[in-house]
């Protein structure tokens, strides 16, 4: 896991191999977390805002965790 | 208002792995995990360069730097965004932080890092000696964890680990809000650059290459308490000419920072053997 000699800037391609890697064995859903680390990226390079991300996965999030506390929450947001 | 940030040096880094092992000491990490790493830039392998032997007196292609790094402490950060809980929060002055307590060691922040900054504790954490070491408590199994910027230090008026240790002065750590600030004249006098800035997490490390700095040796304020007679340093800036290379004042200051060393703070840095120091452990 913490191989120092490990790529420090891999290409996106792999990093999502990497990201599944990580997350395989994880008892909370694999795909929901590659899928939502992907998009938090997205979100960083400015390729959806906060609100939209937030949205995208709130009924996911809420299903998988039973809360959702993501500063991501636009405000005015309907928790329910 | 407060924004912490770090300036590495990379013509100054000299690859000895100090930072990395005084991180590891400062803050606890178990065997198996490091939060702070040099990489080498070059071979394959950590410490081998790219290219081959000069052959028959002709120009060799040999070529080794180092790139350390650790959590670059995002202003736009993908782990903050992705965690479910809230456990992974930015504090008021910009450093990005994980309340242990709240992780349920989902590790989709791990996965949203694209610098590969965070580390998962897989198992029961175990530490040479078994008590643990520096000045933080172990973080339970089943939990990630990463690089805090030493905020434990930082909150009482004192650098990172890893900026005093740095034996080549290479690491200086300040407010980037402040204009004053050396990180902040550093930034703006050096050419400088961060790690995938097209990813957009605005990170707050910042690598000066192309032209060596002047360094700045650290002088915590418990270790000038503590060295009232050793040497003033002085700041620093101004003293090397742009283009003296390791010259000039860069030099002395070297060799002041082993007075600094083995008077003040060399109990506490491990004697780790050249062999294992960028091991696993
Ligand atoms: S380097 Fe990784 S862990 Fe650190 S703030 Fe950025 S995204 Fe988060
Ligand atoms: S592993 Fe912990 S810090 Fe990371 S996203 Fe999950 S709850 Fe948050």
């Amino acid at each position: 896991m913490s191989n120092p000699q490990q790529p420090r800037l891999t290409p996106l391609p792999e990093w999502e191999e990497e990201a599944e890697a990580m997350l395989d064995g994880v008892e909370y859903d694999t795909d929901l977390g590659v899928r939502m680390a992907r998009d938090a990226i997205r979100v960083s390079n400015g390729e959806l805002t906060d609100a939209e991300f937030h949205e995208k996965y709130h009924e996911q999030v809420m299903e998988e965790f039973g809360k959702d506390e993501r500063p991501t929450k636009p405000e005015g947001f309907d928790d329910d | 208002m407060t924004n912490y940030g770090l300036v590495i040096d990379q013509e100054r880094c000299i690859g000895c792995h100090a930072c990395a092992i005084s991180c590891k000491q400062e803050n606890n990490v178990p065997m198996g995990q490091f939060w702070n790493r040099v990489l080498t830039e070059g071979g394959d392998k950590m410490d081998t360069p790219s290219g081959g032997y000069p052959t028959d007196g002709g120009n060799g292609s040999l070529d080794m730097q180092y790139q350390p790094t650790a959590c670059q402490h995002c202003e736009n950060a993908p782990c903050v965004k992705v965690c479910p809980v809230n456990a992974t929060y930015t504090r008021d002055d910009g450093i990005v932080e994980i309340d242990y307590e709240k992780c349920i060691g989902c590790r989709y922040c791990m996965a949203a890092c694209p610098y590969n900054a965070r580390v998962f504790n897989w198992d029961e954490p175990e530490h040479m000696p078994e008590e643990g070491t520096g000045d933080v408590p172990a973080r339970p199994q089943g939990v990630v964890e990463k690089c805090t910027f030493c905020s434990h230090r930082v909150d009482e008026g004192l650098d990172p680990a890893c900026v005093v240790n740095c034996p080549a002065d290479a690491r200086i750590f300040g407010d980037l809000d402040d204009e004053a600030s050396t990180v902040s004249k550093y930034i703006n006098q050096y050419e400088t650059h961060q790690l995938l800035e097209d990813r957009g997490t605005k990170p707050k490390t910042y690598y000066i290459s192309g032209e060596m700095s002047p360094g700045r040796p650290q002088t915590s304020d418990k270790l000038e308490s503590e060295l009232d007679d050793v040497q003033v340093w002085s700041d620093g800036t101004d003293d090397v000419p742009a283009d003296s290379g390791s010259g000039g004042s860069a030099g002395s200051s070297t060799g002041g920072i082993h007075s600094v060393d083995d008077d003040a703070v060399g109990d506490a840095v491990p004697h780790v053997p050249a062999v294992d120091a960028g091991g696993d452990d």
